[in-house]
């Protein structure tokens, strides 16, 4: 469909104006840029001091919704705890054998070992599965609504799996 | 001929806006009814790159986004390799593709939720300041102490 308008308007059948490129008559381009409409549409609703209608409070949670701002979240705790890491390297005085022997002097059993690993690994299998997911999508692959649902259920069971298997070793 | 009136009845059916949803910031005003030869087209106001724009305009924005999925790759073949070969090769590496990808992770972020010209300049700089501190702090421990590698591996023995 779009082919063929293209086709008309670059047999003239239709006036336009060719140099936006686009296909009807009259296109008038904004003096403004997106940007500074955003802004100025933040400005005023701010200055008229209006609530925000409810958005993520009333929609219907979808898994691949709940999976995308997951993938988010694990990757702002993620890169908190490397960045947490890296400030106590530091400014801490002891070495890290000496403060991960500290841990283990107070640990609490073998179970509470393999569920901290399990804690540990969760949502960085979860954020590495989920990033291959998102790689897919870049090269094109994937967009449809039944992928969409069964990529996600597979990250999720690739998840939960190997989070067992890395805390299990 | 018969191309136009198949336009026309396409058009009449309201498919045009349609086309240039994804396209344009488009404000459709009212149809132009004066117009005989071409009765379905609507006026409207775009965001159109000025010619003068075109092969002239920064590719940053399209480079840094193909980077960001270069760097994901990269850390993702890391993985398996701080595995095999730990050692202070893959430490550094890991450091600077560790600290990197959280640092334009959370640059997205911050383009998403951050509204205002000072306050994204501020959360930017702050970011800026915590990636180098980051960085600082695992170049650290890779030197002075353990380095990542042993430190997961260590972490893991017990």
């Amino acid at each position: 469909m779009a082919l063929l308008l293209r086709t008309v308007a670059r047999q003239g059948l239709c006036s336009s104006r060719s140099q936006f490129g686009v296909l009807y008559r009259h296109a008038v381009p904004m003096g403004t840029t997106a940007k500074e409409e955003m802004n100025k549409f933040w400005a005023k609703n701010t200055r008229l001091k209006r609530p925000l209608s409810p958005h993520i409070s009333i929609y219907q949670w979808s898994v691949p919704m709940a999976m995308s701002i997951s993938h988010r979240g694990t990757g702002i705790g993620l890169s908190s705890g490397i960045s947490a890491f890296a400030l106590a390297a530091l400014v801490l005085p002891e070495s890290y054998p000496y403060y991960l022997d500290l841990i283990h002097s107070m640990t609490f059993g073998p179970h509470f070992l393999a569920f901290s690993k399990f804690a540990l690994a969760f949502p960085v299998v979860y954020h590495t599965f989920n990033g291959i997911r998102h790689l897919a999508w870049d090269l094109g692959k994937g967009f449809k609504i039944p992928q969409v649902y069964r990529s996600g259920y597979t990250v999720l069971a690739l998840t939960v799996l190997t989070s067992i298997g890395l805390a299990a070793m | 001929m018969a191309a136009l009136v198949r336009i026309s009845s396409v058009c009449n059916r309201g498919v045009s806006p349609l086309l240039f949803r994804s396209s344009f910031l488009i404000r459709p005003l009212a149809l132009q009814k004066k117009d005989r030869d071409c009765p379905y087209l609507i006026s409207a106001n775009i965001h159109a790159t000025p010619s003068n724009y075109a092969g002239s305009g920064s590719k940053a924005a399209s480079l840094h986004w193909t980077g960001e999925r270069i760097l994901s790759v990269a850390l993702l073949g890391l993985a398996p390799i701080a595995y095999c070969y730990p050692g202070p090769a893959v430490d550094y590496s890991l450091a600077a593709a560790l600290t990197l990808h959280g640092h334009w992770g959370l640059g997205q972020v911050v383009t998403d939720y951050v509204h205002g010209d000072f306050k994204i300049k501020m959360a930017n700089a702050g970011l800026f300041l915590l990636s180098t501190v980051t960085f600082a702090g695992l170049c650290y421990f890779n030197y002075h102490d353990v380095g990542i590698c042993k430190a997961v591996a260590l972490l893991w023995s017990k």
